[in-house]
């Protein structure tokens, strides 16, 4: 008897799984749940947004910028989480390939977004662009890093500049200025030294800042083009003009020790209290340093070009642009086509750059309430003869990957250049062809 | 009558098939397909092509297989012995009642309720080289010459990780030699005595022996436990700087999930899984084999 019980009852367990399977669709078929829909003001619609802004400041922004858009649009429901930067880089394919995937996606412009679109994972969003008149409003340059056969796929957010930030008290307690070439630059380096003052404040431990000094040496030593190329893999990392980089400019900087002890420790926001205790005295970082800064010292910071090494050289800065895209597969298009057009509108626009200091990619946004680092970082991205992404975002993942291992690695050890330019010129030639 | 009987037989069964089907679609069915993957140059997007074996031919040839092969075995080696001798030590001196015995075995287990992200991070700030604790403690007692960059000089890294995973597997150790001491019948230690045995000899002819099937269970949970290492590694480094504190599962994430070459993270794993194999084998036979014993 017992036995049949719990046959029977394992019977019943095995059903009722089998049955919550189904239990969703029921309900379908039953007109009269209508009428109980038209009672309430709007069904709301949902759209689901994955954001890799975890920062807190750039957090807070995109998170007043979604409640600011469901104020406006109250049948929208906007679902959104906010993942670690590094986690979401590893995510996204996991994303882009689900059956379901969010909808409206984070991510960098130029050739890291290019990837997933020759994959035919992002959707065609020419005719947001068309409408919201974009085509007009935001610059072409913006237009074509969007843009692949003709057709838009991505909505460049906003953008910011990389220079080599300092603090003005220490620069003021030494009587130094901004310097313009690479002598006055080592100039520089040389009074904060003799004075007991690290030049330079660096975190290696996550290797993306290691990758700023190669893309600056690299363009101001050989110019922007050749870098470029080298990016794309139509250049040698054996050309001598490469090994010129690391050799001649790099190497005296590290064994000068100009730069901070043990950067491999840190990570990149680890590195700056060194800077804002006055230990150290510049940092070559992104515009983002600022959301970092202790927040009573931020006004202390300053930021100029990085030096110019030769005068005959085209200028090349790197600015790197993010923004969004929605996945061909979003199961919400027509939502999330309306929140990628208010993240696009001169007012999501205003508000990304007055709270977190980016520049704007609208031209209609207001540019009078720019603070004077703006209008600095602003100047000194359209004074450049060229616009470089960032040696992760230029190059392939893996080509990267084992860049920045060399440069690690040419940082402990400066002789073993050769070796090192060896082993990326022959990861070069596999990820590209010869 | 017999039908009843038949039919309570099967009862077992019908509340087995749920977590069998669980397992064969989450565990057995993966695994079979990473052995598929390792064979192919799938970037996770993409459809998968087969190519044959290149993935192991490129893995053989690869630096970084062999840097991380050795770390893993680095990280072996101070396992087997660091932790299990000083567990074994901890356990003897704990398990006769002393005063604060308890608060002792408590201790000493702690750093095994704290997950590994929060030991490694922990760890990490105590290695910072400006401001850590160990660095502030050997400058304020003028061994300065001995503050390192703990975690930034390539050839300390994956010692001081290897440092963190001892402190941890210590305590596990000593529990598992405490419970083994406990099964040991008095009277063998007493009349080891009564033959005149000293302290020592009671240890190495009768306590040892007697503790083997412990002994050999650590050894074999320590070996597994260093080959999967990686959260420590992660949290840590991540592997840096430029590979010289990896190891292979550390080596199988980076080349899957940051350099998307799923093909090749999976003929990493494949090799990995191939070694533990090894390991778990003989510690499965071993288990049952003891099982069979008593």
């Amino acid at each position: 008897m017992k036995t049949r019980l719990l046959l029977l009852l394992s019977l019943v367990l095995l059903l009722g799984v089998a049955t919550a399977c189904v239990a969703p669709q029921a309900p379908a078929g039953q007109p009269v749940e209508v009428t109980k829909i038209v009672e309430k003001p709007v069904a709301k619609q949902i759209v689901i947004y994955n954001s890799y802004m975890s920062d807190p400041a750039p957090r807070e922004a995109d998170e007043a910028l979604v409640k600011m858009f469901m104020e406006q649009n109250p049948d929208i429901e906007v679902v959104h989480s906010t993942v670690a930067h590094e986690d979401f880089k590893q995510a996204i394919r996991a994303y882009l390939t689900a059956s379901t995937p969010p909808d409206v996606l984070t991510w960098f412009a130029g050739n890291r977004a290019r990837f997933f679109i020759d994959k035919g994972l992002i959707m065609d969003i020419s005719d947001v662009w068309e409408e919201q008149g974009w085509n007009e409003t935001y610059p072409a340059g913006f237009r074509a890093l969007s843009t692949v056969d003709g057709k838009q796929y991505f909505l460049p957010a906003s953008w910011y500049w990389w220079a080599v930030y300092y603090s003005k008290s220490t620069f003021e307690k030494y009587g130094l200025q901004e310097p313009q070439t690479w002598e006055e630059f080592l100039q520089v380096c040389e009074t904060l030294k003799a004075n007991g003052v690290t030049p330079l404040t660096i975190g290696t431990k996550y290797r993306w800042t290691a990758a700023a000094w190669f893309d600056y040496l690299n363009m101001r030593v050989n110019g922007p083009e050749f870098h470029i190329n080298l990016m794309l893999g139509k250049e040698r990392y054996d050309d001598p003009r490469v090994k010129k980089v690391f050799t001649d400019y790099w190497a005296p900087l590290i064994a000068n020790g100009y730069f901070i002890e043990n950067p491999a420790a840190y990570s990149w926001s680890e590195a700056i209290p060194f800077m804002a205790n006055g230990e150290a005295a510049m940092y070559l970082m992104g515009d983002f340093i600022r959301d970092s800064y202790p927040q009573e010292q931020v006004d202390d910071l300053g930021f100029f070009r990085f030096p110019i090494i030769d005068p005959n050289v085209p200028v090349g800065e790197d600015a790197p642009t993010d923004g969004w895209f929605i996945a061909a597969k979003a199961q919400h298009p027509e939502a999330a086509k309306k929140l990628l057009a208010f993240f696009g509108s001169k007012e999501a626009q205003q508000y990304m750059a007055d709270t977190l200091g980016r520049l704007p990619t609208n031209m209609e946004v207001d540019t009078s309430n720019f603070t004077d680092a703006q209008r600095q970082g602003l100047d000194l991205i359209q004074k450049a003869d060229f616009v470089a992404q960032f040696y992760d975002r230029d190059t392939t993942p893996e080509m990267a990957d084992v860049g920045m291992n060399g440069f690690m690695e040419f940082w402990d050890n400066p002789d073993s250049i050769d070796d090192i330019l060896a082993r990326l010129e022959a990861k070069r030639a596999e990820l590209f062809g010869e | 009558m017999a039908r009843r009987i038949n039919l309570s037989r099967f009862v077992p069964y019908f509340f087995l098939i749920i977590p069998l089907l669980i397992y064969l679609i989450w565990v057995i069915g993966p695994t079979i397909y990473t052995f598929y993957l390792s064979l192919t140059d799938w970037d996770g997007l993409s459809q998968p092509h087969f190519i044959g074996f290149q993935n192991y031919e490129k893995l053989f040839r690869d630096p970084v297989f062999y840097i991380s092969l050795k770390n893993n075995i680095k990280w072996l080696i101070s396992f087997i012995t660091i932790p299990v001798v000083a567990g074994l030590a901890l356990a003897m001196a704990l398990s006769r009642s002393i005063p604060g015995e308890r608060f002792f075995k408590a201790g000493f287990y702690s750093p095994m309720v704290l997950s590994l992200v929060v030991s490694g991070l922990i760890w990490s700030w105590m290695y910072h080289p400006a401001n850590g604790l160990i660095n502030s403690v050997l400058r304020s007692v003028g061994l300065d010459f001995l503050a390192k960059g703990w975690l930034s000089d390539k050839n300390l890294v994956i010692w001081a990780i290897i440092v963190v995973a001892i402190w941890r597997q210590v305590g596990y150790v000593m529990v598992l030699y405490l419970a083994g001491l406990a099964g040991i019948n008095p009277a063998l230690i007493d009349a080891s005595k009564i033959d005149g045995c000293n302290a020592w000899n009671t240890f190495r002819h009768v306590i040892l022996p007697l503790l083997t099937p412990v002994t050999v269970i650590v050894v074999v949970i320590s070996i597994i436990d260093s080959l999967r290492a990686f959260d420590l590694v992660s949290v840590m480094t991540r592997g840096g700087p430029y590979n010289s504190s990896s190891v292979l599962a550390n080596f199988m994430y980076i080349e899957a999930f940051n350099n998307y070459k799923m093909g090749y993270g999976a003929a990493i794993s494949v090799v990995l899984f191939l070694i533990s194999l090894v390991f778990i084998l003989f510690y499965l036979t071993r288990v049952l084999q003891d099982e069979l014993e008593y």
